[in-house]
């Protein structure tokens, strides 16, 4: 492919991206955690619906999940299934996460975790240890950034390059306009993708089988290759154990941008709204995928399975399309890598640096900007451009992480004995066997390395909050009357309400 | 019993917690079995068409408990 166009689409995506980010400031002084954090908790319900999808449709959707299904088939769609898991996550916790916010003043989660267990250290260690596996991921969707304008480019553009401009792009919007950089980028870059990969799809599929008809397509793949259409898989390796576990770790892995983008809705009320569609966004995966099956047959012999969709696109189709693929794909890794990034700084910023060195709150808010250069160009863009081989098992570690952190918010939502040395010894218990399973002994039985972590994790944490003091009595009132605003019911009996004081003594 | 857990206080929220965990439940082992067949619906694959059932069964039991909770006046 030797036409300039798909170059100059995607490198136009990203100057529109830059001037929407740069104009989402619009007059506001970002001197704030609040503002440039959460951007002053103003998102509408259409804003937010297209930052918290654009957010979790990373470049694996127009990367990974064709790759899944040109390798495995079928079995692509458990992200699909887990997403939506995540609205009903976000439906529940969301509007609750909001009042603490606007309640406590919190901005990060890890604010929100020190609160409820009245333990900065707890709350920086959760920072920092959620902080590793938001680089890891940042990182990977800058490469993947770098890649798409390499490819773009047709190799003008080389990796280094590549993941300069990006960086470069997001730091400049990110610094002065925040939060409300990410939010209005993120509704343009989500709905750029659900265009882009109909358009990519569907004329995929028309070159394919010259039609629009999905059903010449599975057909052929039932009566060739029906391994594809069930589990475990092409690939043999997504057995029912994995398929389950990777969704219940998933789903409980809440992670701190997620918690932050929550908080910047204008109410409770805006965050169900918003959750209650966030489903279907992920339609946005079917023809992405469809790619993918088509690559079965038109590309048998790919190198690189997550690969197929621009391969296809470059052998296949009209340049203007391979542009908009290069912007959408673009768009995704993009607006997944942002909040993470933002993410970090402003976590690292709060709950690390403020507590440790007592500083204001008008210093931290100007080191939470400032924090934005060091990160990216120290930590990310080094890491991004070596291209470390280990760097997935980083993110699989730091996701696992993630998933470990499940005690601190049962004890924030559902269990008000839950003690700040209960919550530690089952983060540290379950981060443990999650490291050993994921790098010494994978996925045991086939079984998730996270959920495993859980397994031991949260009978440590109940075993031993019962056995620790509970935390202060008013602190835990002050939660749980939002976490439970009609009471409490008792296992075994029905409308029940408790006092308060009941539930702290030991 | 002296360390209460939040749990549904009405009806309604243990219809919404039981349709939370339906919705769940059907996404995974052993549910998830029983649509594990190379076969076709419209023109799609069994697992992809339960997969979108489940997307669209959350969107519902979102939108009846948007009407639990803001009918009740509870945030």
């Amino acid at each position: 492919m030797n036409s300039i166009w798909p170059l100059v689409i995607t490198l136009g995506y990203v100057a529109i991206a830059m001037a929407i980010g740069l104009m989402a400031r619009a007059g506001h002084r970002m001197d704030t955690l609040e503002q440039w954090g959460v951007a002053g908790r103003s998102m509408g319900p259409v804003t937010l619906y297209l930052l918290i999808a654009a957010g979790s449709v990373s470049a694996y959707t127009f990367m990974g999940a064709p790759g899944w299904a040109y390798a495995k088939g079928v079995a692509v769609f458990y992200v699909a299934i887990y997403l939506a898991y995540l609205a009903l996550v976000a439906w529940y916790f969301g509007p609750k996460v909001w009042q603490f916010g606007e309640q406590f003043g919190h901005v990060t989660q890890a604010s929100a975790i020190a609160d409820r267990y009245q333990s900065p250290a707890l709350g920086a260690l959760a920072a920092m240890v959620m902080a590793v596996g938001s680089i890891a991921y940042a990182v990977l969707q800058t490469i993947g950034s770098a890649y798409i304008l390499f490819v773009m480019s047709g190799g003008a553009i080389p990796i280094w390059l590549g993941v300069i401009i990006v960086l470069a792009c997001i730091a400049v919007y990110l610094y002065i306009s925040g939060q409300r950089a990410i939010g209005r980028t993120n509704a343009f870059q989500g709905a750029l993708m659900l265009v882009v990969a109909w358009a990519v799809g569907l004329w995929a599929l028309n070159s394919a089988t010259g039609g629009l008809d999905m059903g010449a397509l599975f057909a052929r793949l039932q009566a060739e290759n029906p391994e594809f259409l069930t589990l475990p898989g092409a690939g043999g390796d997504m057995s029912f154990s994995f398929w389950t576990t990777s969704i219940i770790v998933s789903m409980f892995s809440f992670m701190p941008p997620v918690w932050t983008q929550w908080m910047c809705a204008s109410s409770a009320r805006t965050i169900r709204r918003s959750a209650t569609w966030l489903p279907t966004y992920y339609v946005v995966i079917l023809p992405m995928v469809v790619v993918g099956f088509i690559g079965i047959y038109s590309l048998p012999d790919l190198v690189r399975a997550d690969t197929v969709a621009l391969e296809y696109a470059m052998a296949h189709l009209p340049v203007l399309l391979v542009g908009l693929l290069g912007a959408g794909t673009l768009a995704a890794s993009m607006s997944s890598s942002e909040p993470f990034i933002h993410s970090v700084s402003l976590t690292t910023a709060k709950d690390v640096l403020q507590p440790l060195f007592k500083l204001s709150d008008a210093f931290t808010a100007k080191l939470a900007r400032w924090l934005l250069l060091p990160i990216m160009a120290l930590v990310i863009a080094p890491l991004a451009i070596a291209e470390p081989g280990s760097l997935v098992m980083i993110l699989l570690v730091g996701l696992g992480f993630a998933s470990q952190v499940l005690p601190a918010f049962i004890g924030m939502f559902f269990w008000p004995r839950a003690s700040k040395l209960g919550v530690m010894a089952g983060i540290v218990a379950g981060f443990v066997v999650t490291v050993a399973f994921t790098t010494l002994w994978k996925h045991p039985l086939g079984i998730h390395a996270g959920f495993w972590g859980l397994l031991l994790n949260l009978p440590v944490f109940v075993a031993v909050s019962l056995i620790t003091p509970a935390v202060e009595a008013s602190v835990v009132e002050r939660f749980f009357r939002i976490a439970a605003p009609r009471g409490f019911a008792r296992p075994g009996t029905h409308q029940e309400r408790a006092k308060m004081s009941a539930t702290t003594t030991r | 019993m002296r360390h209460p857990f939040v749990l549904p206080t009405s009806r309604a929220g243990w219809g919404l917690l039981i349709a939370f965990v339906v919705c769940v439940l059907a996404g995974i082992w052993p549910v998830i079995g029983l649509f594990n067949r190379a076969a076709l619906l419209f023109g799609l694959p069994l697992l992809i068409v339960w997969s979108y059932v489940i997307i669209f069964a959350c969107v519902g039991v979102m939108l009846v408990g948007n009407r639990i909770v803001e009918g009740d006046g509870h945030e």
